[in-house]
């Protein structure tokens, strides 16, 4: 066998022998791979198995929520042309109560007739759930995992209409990607048979259809339009009445706001973890050539030329990358897993495969392979080309030359510093290409982590905005119109309730030009003076006393009608009638859909009186927990006199029904930003480790000269942290463009006007943290160089 | 026996000057100079720190480039070649011996001996580790050669370095001060080492400041400020 060539041997040995600077290498450039794969990674895997769940689970063209009807109307609908498929269902919006506590919350109760043959909006039971549960069991939208830890074998006691209590055990848990998650609403999905439903006092009938429209590109205008014909001819005409009919956008998911503002994130901060990970792998294999230099010479003296020592350094830089590849791409799938599974269950859908496409795995290899080669070609090739002397002499790449430019001489110029503080600063400007390189890193890093700070309280701004929308503490929903008066006397006399207000609240369809219908739209009538609600107008004005036809709409409504705007007049289809109205101004949304304001005596007269729907009561105390009480004191007394409430919040869980919704988007920005934080922090010591080595010699000529390790750490810990403050000036000056861009970006991605906040504390806990981090990357390098003896420290190759 | 040195220059520099830019003011190392050295030779360039004798030696090798004027090493133009043709014509034509050894960290004796057929191609495979076990037995280290630089002595480290610049048998050894990091005992086996080479027709240039050693070359030069002031001729050496 032919024996390998000693240049490759020493190739081999360099990586072997030097295995804290191997580790440096390897980890600067698994750490690369890492934060690209994972966000790119992530993203692609994210995007294609949600789309996949939602595909899969055969999405609804459209939903009728109506009255009561027989299997025949599901016949009838399968029949009618352009639908594909249809699938009825019984659901009922009730309280319920956990394991014998006394805290109720909202669930909404689904039946179907054939549990395992869903043709629309698929549920798919999960590990062995009985599928369909048995009478007196229950199987509960997996979503509900998150909230509350759920498990097999608790018992749910739900309330009936007439307020008695059936007990239903959980037996498992089913995924239904259609289902809003328990976290955001703040009310659970379970599925119960028909006979169970019956049990609850609830009709066999369905109260539910979905349906599919066939043809491919199906537009939603020519969606709406189809449903309104379906709706008129299906159950208009057999005297059913529709309550609500709700056509999404093709194709569209009712998170679909928030995956683009992900999918944005995660494609801008991988495009900056990418070029990250160039600069931080430049630096570092930068740092490595120059230490190279005069090996390179002692190779030329002795014969290498330059073809031979480039094939060389190809060879123990390909290494270098082939060990990160190893170390990073298992670890980058292990990253990206963990990550869209943490995705996946925030969002409540299921993975399939972890795979991720083939062009990111190809860019991991690029940023572990291509990335360093290309990094040392420049080097090398500058190293090669020298003259011996210069390569011997140590004046080649490394030019560690000061005094000549003006920083030096500025430098130079101040006076009074203690000594080894002085020589820190000096030093930190000696190696100024290697500085350049080892701040981009830096800056990039502390830029985008400040951003992303600004970015986090910017949405924290907002929601506290939102926040403030509410100026009452409990808000109810009956699921019957009822008149204003009693409702409101029986509220008032509950005790602790300092103050009730009663909306009404009715579903509306917008009637576009084209005859199609948007009916996704809610229709709220109040008192345009009162101070239950604090609108945030946005452009216009709200509603006023005398207002006969004027409509205020919020930010949603706009983003589900981009056409709609100040001054336009609108066709509504309320409770069966169809009106004009005038915009006459646009209020921010609180993420609760499209809405519509209006003066409440207008919208009485419109709906012929039906009544209220929504109860808002104010408290007296602030307490959260006490507001819990006098929730479940105002909702007994509500349904002890007759009125079956359907939901019932506190302002406090509201609000957390909010930050929840939102507070996605902050977890995975302050999740991306502890990845880049990483990268940068890596980079720093990586830098700082390779450039104490660099100087392993300086420490043993210090140390020959006196220097004890307290001086020793003070230069090198100083010159760390030097190079840390300036990054993080640097750094903090790009934070206001690159934050701003990320919120314009999320605005349109999820279609709420943010409130653009600029973090000082982003800034000031950066600082904070580039001070700590730069110091603790300096001290490990620094205390192994104090460890090596003067001699082995003179001698360091 | 000492050689006989041939009547043709086998080193031969004619004008050579070298200045540096070292910022404000240049500074001139060569002056103009002009040399002639035979095969065979042992030459010793003596002068003091800053002298220009490594600069001059450096020329020869090619390690560094001169400003103006020619390196005619037998017949080759050393100023015309640019590094990457200079480091190939080195590896065949010159063994280079520093103060500091310059041995690679990473390799063991014998491969740092290697390492030059290696890079030059100059034997056959089979013949290469037989080759520098033989050369290294003449600098009495055969028995360190699977030993990293670092576990062996100054003198050691030296002699492999000498041992490596053998390996592809170059006819010049040009060494920079090969003692200057010695003890004297060990300096003296290194020069012995070089006499004996000279005996075997190797061509010799060394620099020194040593006054004792320049004295025992064949011909010593004496450099100082960038010029060959003095030139001696020492008819009879010493052999140790």
């Amino acid at each position: 066998m032919r024996p390998v060539a000693p240049r490759y041997r020493k190739a081999f040995r360099d990586l072997t022998s030097h295995w804290f600077r191997t580790m440096l290498v390897v980890l600067s450039i698994a750490i690369g791979i890492f934060a690209v794969g994972v966000m790119l990674g992530g993203r692609e895997i994210l995007m294609r198995e949600f789309h996949a769940d939602h595909s899969s689970s055969v999405p609804p063209s459209v939903t009728y929520r109506t009255a009561d009807f027989e299997s025949e109307t599901v016949e009838q609908a399968a029949g009618q042309p352009g639908i594909e498929a249809a699938q009825a269902r019984r659901s009922a919006s009730l309280r319920y109560a956990l394991n014998g506590t006394d805290e109720e919350r909202s669930i909404t109760l689904e039946a179907f007739d054939d549990f395992r043959a869903l043709d629309v909006g698929k549920v798919v039971p999960l590990d062995g759930a009985p599928w369909p549960p048995s009478d007196g069991e229950i199987v509960l939208e997996a979503s509900a995992k998150i909230v509350d830890g759920y498990s097999v074998g608790d018992v749910l006691e739900i309330e009936t209409a007439e307020g008695e209590v059936v007990e239903f055990e959980l037996v498992g848990f089913a995924h239904d990607i259609n289902a809003m998650p328990a976290k955001f609403v703040g009310h659970e999905t379970g599925y119960v048979t028909l006979d169970s439903m019956e049990d609850l006092g609830e009709s066999r009938a369905f109260n539910q259809l979905s349906l599919t429209f066939d043809g491919e590109d199906l537009t939603w205008s020519e969606a709406s339009r189809r449903a309104v014909d379906i709706r008129e001819r299906l159950f208009e005409d057999e005297d059913i009445v529709v309550f609500y009919t709700d056509v999404p956008e093709p194709g569209s998911h009712f998170l679909g706001d928030i995956f683009d503002a992900l999918s944005l994130l995660l494609l801008a901060l991988g495009g900056l973890a990418l070029g990250l990970s160039a600069f931080l792998v430049v630096n570092t294999v930068s740092a490595l050539m120059a230490q190279q230099v005069r090996q390179v010479g002692i190779m030329k003296a002795v014969g290498g030329s330059a073809g031979q020592l480039e094939r060389l350094y190809a060879v123990i830089v390909t290494m270098y990358g082939l060990i990160a590849c190893a170390v990073g791409l298992p670890l980058t799938a292990a990253g990206t897993q963990w990550f869209t599974d943490y995705a996946a269950g925030m969002l409540n859908f299921r993975v399939t495969s972890y795979a991720p496409p083939v062009w990111v795995v190809l860019v991991e290899v690029a940023v572990g392979m291509l990335v360093p080669l290309l990094a040392a070609s420049g080097p090398v090739r500058r190293g090669v080309r020298m003259s011996v002397v210069r390569a011997l002499n140590g004046t080649g790449i490394n030019t560690a030359r000061f005094g000549h430019g003006l920083v030096d001489r500025v430098l130079g110029m101040i006076r009074g510093l203690p000594r080894p503080v002085a020589l820190s600063l000096r030093n930190t400007f000696l190696r100024k290409g290697r500085l350049a390189l080892t701040l981009s890193t830096l800056v990039l890093a502390s830029a985008v982590v400040m951003a992303v700070w600004s970015v986090r309280a910017s949405i924290e701004q907002t929601i506290d905005d939102l926040e403030t929308w509410w100026g009452f503490d409990l808000q109810l929903t009956l699921a019957m119109p009822q008149p204003a008066a009693e409702v409101i006397s029986e509220v008032e006399g509950v005790a602790g309730v300092t103050a009730a207000e009663a909306w009404s609240v009715f579903p509306a369809a917008l009637v576009r030009d084209d005859g199609s219908e948007n009916e996704s739209f809610t229709i709220v009538g109040l008192d345009p003076e009162t101070d239950f609600v604090r609108p945030h107008v946005v452009e216009g004005r709200w509603i006023e006393q005398g207002d006969t036809d004027a409509v205020v709409i919020n930010t949603d409504a706009q983003n589900a009608e981009s056409t709609l705007g100040v001054g336009d007049v609108l066709t509504l289809g309320v409770t069966g009638a169809e009106d004009e109205w005038r915009v006459v101004g646009v209020t921010k949304g609180q993420l609760g859909g499209p809405a519509l304001y209006c003066n409440e005596e207008q919208l009485t007269e419109v709906t012929g009186g039906l009544g209220v729907t929504r109860v808002l009561v104010r408290g007296g105390r602030a307490d959260a927990d006490d507001r819990g009480d006098l929730l479940a004191s105002v909702e007994d007394a509500l349904n002890d006199a007759g009125y079956q409430v359907t939901s019932a919040t506190t302002r406090v869980e509201l609000a957390d029904q909010l930050r929840e919704w939102l507070g996605i988007l902050v977890a995975f920005l302050v999740l991306m930003a502890t990845l880049l934080a990483a990268v940068g922090v890596i980079g720093l010591t990586g830098t700082m480790s390779i450039n104490v080595l660099e100087s392993t010699r300086e420490i043993g000529v210090m140390r020959a000269t006196g220097a004890q390790h307290k001086a020793i750490y003070q230069i090198y810990v100083t010159e760390g942290v030097t190079v840390g403050v300036i990054a993080w000036f640097l750094g903090a000056l790009l934070t206001y463009p690159i934050s701003y861009g990320l919120v314009l970006g999320l605005e349109t991605a999820i279609g709420i006007p943010l409130t653009y906040t600029f973090s000082w504390w982003g800034l000031a806990g950066w600082l904070a943290l580039m001070l700590l981090i730069s110091a603790f990357a300096s001290i490990a390098p620094a205390f192994r160089a104090s460890q090596v003896s003067v001699r082995d420290a003179i001698s360091y190759e | 026996m000492a050689a006989t040195p041939s009547d043709t220059p086998l080193v031969k520099l004619r004008e050579l000057v070298k200045v540096y830019d070292t910022g404000e003011v240049p500074f001139t190392a060569l002056k103009g100079i002009d040399l002639d050295v035979y095969s065979g030779e042992f030459v010793g360039l003596i002068g003091k720190s800053g002298s220009g004798k490594t600069t001059l030696i450096n020329m020869i090798t090619g390690i560094d480039h001169p400003t103006s004027g020619e390196v005619m090493i037998g017949d080759t133009p050393v100023h015309r070649l640019g590094e990457n043709a200079l480091a190939k014509w080195r590896g065949r034509n010159i063994g280079v011996v520093f103060q500091f050894f310059q041995l690679l960290p990473t390799l063991t004796i014998l491969e740092n001996v290697l390492l030059p057929m290696d890079f030059c191609s100059t034997y056959p495979l089979r013949e290469r580790v037989p080759r520098a076990m033989d050369l290294l037995e003449q600098v009495e280290l055969a028995d360190q050669a699977h030993k990293l630089p670092a576990a062996l002595s100054g003198g050691q480290q030296q002699r492999a370095a000498i041992a490596r610049a053998l390996a592809n048998d170059p006819p010049i050894l040009a060494a920079d001060e090969p003692t200057g990091n010695l003890d004297s005992k060990t300096a003296e086996a290194v020069f012995g080492l070089f006499e004996r080479l000279v005996e075997q027709h190797k061509t010799i240039i060394m620099v020194t400041h040593d006054n004792d050693l320049a004295s025992r070359v064949r011909r010593a030069l004496h450099v100082a400020d960038g010029e060959i002031v003095e030139e001696r001729i020492h008819r009879e050496r010493h052999t140790g």
